[in-house]
């Protein structure tokens, strides 16, 4: 080997390596010095924990703890109402004037059933049901002013919300979703991109379950003869003049129900809906089908 | 065409290391170029030119991620073999993934699983939890019923039971004003006795007191005495009346 070979490969060789810059040079040795704590007269002072008292002696009380006052969390009595309320649903609510103007702005289709995913695709509500909230509340603010004919699903709503809408024509349905429904329900893409096969809506829980089996409250559980005779008898309460919805030209939308296990509108349990390739795969084997199916 | 493309590309490629201060791309570009054969090999040079037009400097990860395919071809550490992460490639990428759709669907281990689970988490049917909240309902109703009928129980009563206690006191109270009233009596009366003003405290007066009270007491027991034997004729005349109305 001659020493121009060497001498070609070496320069190879450096110009392959990295260029010498900031991020990969060192320190020249002992240019840094580590600050040392002084000690009595030579700043051996506070070090920094600050003068006097639970800072200075660094001893961190117990959170809550008050120097031997009264602590706050004690001071006021118990108030018994507010027992087991880290277990209770929540329902955030929703105006009926909200709606009537998420409606007058174009933000939710009438044409079409409203239900939780519509209402959160609005933009105007949101809600998170990973704190305990399990969906919309429709509550009576704007009654009066409200005139928008719509086939509507909520979560929770009352007597004179239930008039209200009734008295345009259109459709009420009080349905329960479990939450993890509700995860899918308020951000259907992201789970639609977990390549996830659609679940099925869990049954409420028994406390639950006298609200959304009344026909009063226009449960998804009721019988629907009975809701059809409570809707008449909410008119003679409220006195107006029941509106036949099966004369309207949108009677298909106004009569469009979810299935009981049943989470988006036109997507059954089971499906596999894939937004790249714009594709539906519904399960073929008898097993999967039967799982779906209960 | 493609020269001018080539021109381009090698003046970039000249800019791209004088930013970054270094020949190496130009040497691999000097590789590169004795490689292209003549006949079929078209593709593979443009192929190679697109891979000297990216000055990206991205990774291939971060390109495969920009450009909407899966960053990662063969799996390049453990999470990318689980199902989770190939079913989450087949919903961003759809089939191009590469990834069989059928892995998306439970497994009968996955169903079984949520079976159990669903009959801990759920253990009524709907119909079982709708007669359980009935029967709670009527419970508490009846309860409700039951105290409201006890309480129109002792409602109906109240009137009487505040007579009662009304009568209870105003009894009381005139018995202590008789006693009060007696007492007064034979204080005025051994006054008159004694003729001027004494002290009730007075030996006296106390002594006076107590002899008019015993003679009060005799009278009284007198009394009493006669109202007996009163009591006893006027109940012999009557058996008298009655043996005689029998007799006839």
């Amino acid at each position: 080997m001659g020493s121009r070979q060497i001498t070609e490969k070496s320069l190879s060789m450096l110009r392959s390596l990295p260029r010498i810059s900031l991020g990969n040079i060192r320190d020249n040795p002992n240019c840094r010095k580590p600050a040392k704590r002084g000690r009595a007269q030579h700043g051996g002072d506070k070090h920094g924990a600050g003068n006097k008292g639970s800072g200075q002696r660094q001893n961190f009380m117990r959170l809550g703890y008050e120097t031997g006052n009264n602590p706050f969390y004690l001071r006021v009595p118990q108030e018994h109402y507010y027992r087991g309320h880290h277990l209770r649903r929540e329902y955030p609510p929703l105006t009926l004037h909200e709606l009537q103007r998420m409606i007058d702005k174009d933000r939710v289709d009438v044409n079409q059933p409203i239900d939780i995913a519509s209402i959160v695709k609005s933009g105007i509500y949101n809600f998170f049901p990973d704190q305990k909230q399990f969906g919309v509340n429709l509550t009576d603010e704007g009654a009066d002013l409200f005139t928008a004919k719509i086939n509507i699903e909520v979560q929770w709503a009352s007597e004179l919300v239930i008039a209200a809408i009734e008295k345009n024509g259109g459709v009420i349905t009080t349905a329960y979703y479990d939450p993890h429904s509700l995860f899918l329900l308020k951000n259907p893409k992201k789970f639609f991109e977990s390549g996830q096969a659609i679940p099925r809506r869990m049954i409420p829980p028994p406390d639950a379950i006298e609200y959304y089996t009344s026909a009063k409250t226009r449960g998804y559980l009721a019988d629907p003869e009975e809701i059809s005779k409570e809707r008449l008898k909410l008119s003679q309460k409220y006195g107006y003049n029941l509106p036949d919805i099966q004369k309207e030209s949108n009677y298909q939308m106004l009569c469009e129900r979810k299935d009981p296990r049943q989470i988006f509108y036109g997507l059954e349990p089971g499906w596999v809906v894939n937004l790249k390739d714009e594709c539906i795969l519904k399960p073929k084997d008898q097993e999967l089908l039967k799982f779906y199916n209960t | 065409m493609s020269l001018c493309i080539r021109s381009k590309f090698l003046r970039s490629n000249l800019i791209g290391s004088l930013f970054r201060y270094s020949t190496t791309q130009v040497e691999a570009a000097e590789q590169v170029d004795p490689v292209v054969a003549d006949d079929e090999d078209t593709l593979a040079k443009e192929a190679a030119i697109e891979a000297k037009r990216n000055i990206s400097r991205l990774s291939r990860e971060h390109q495969n991620l920009v450009n909407g395919r899966r960053p990662y071809e063969e799996p390049k550490h453990i999470a990318h073999l689980t199902v989770k992460y190939n079913r989450k490639m087949y919903g961003k990428y759809g089939l191009a993934s590469g990834v069989n759709p059928s892995i998306c669907f439970p497994s009968k281990a996955d169903i079984e699983e949520r079976l159990e689970y669903e009959s801990v988490a759920h253990p009524f049917t709907i119909k079982q939890m709708m007669e359980m909240a009935a029967k709670r309902r009527q419970e508490q109703e009846q309860k409700i019923q039951q105290r409201d009928k006890e309480i129109a129980a002792k409602f109906a009563k109240l009137e009487q039971w505040k007579k009662d206690l009304l009568d209870k006191i105003a009894k009381k109270a005139a018995e202590a004003n008789a006693a009060k009233e007696k007492k007064e009596r034979l204080v005025e009366e051994v006054r008159r006795h004694f003729g001027f003003k004494l002290d009730p405290r007075d030996e006296r007066f106390q002594e006076m007191l107590a002899k008019r009270e015993k003679e009060q007491k005799k009278l009284e027991k007198q009394a009493r005495k006669e109202a007996k034997e009163k009591m006893m004729i006027a109940k012999l005349q009557q058996k008298n009346v009655e043996l005689g109305d029998m007799k006839k």
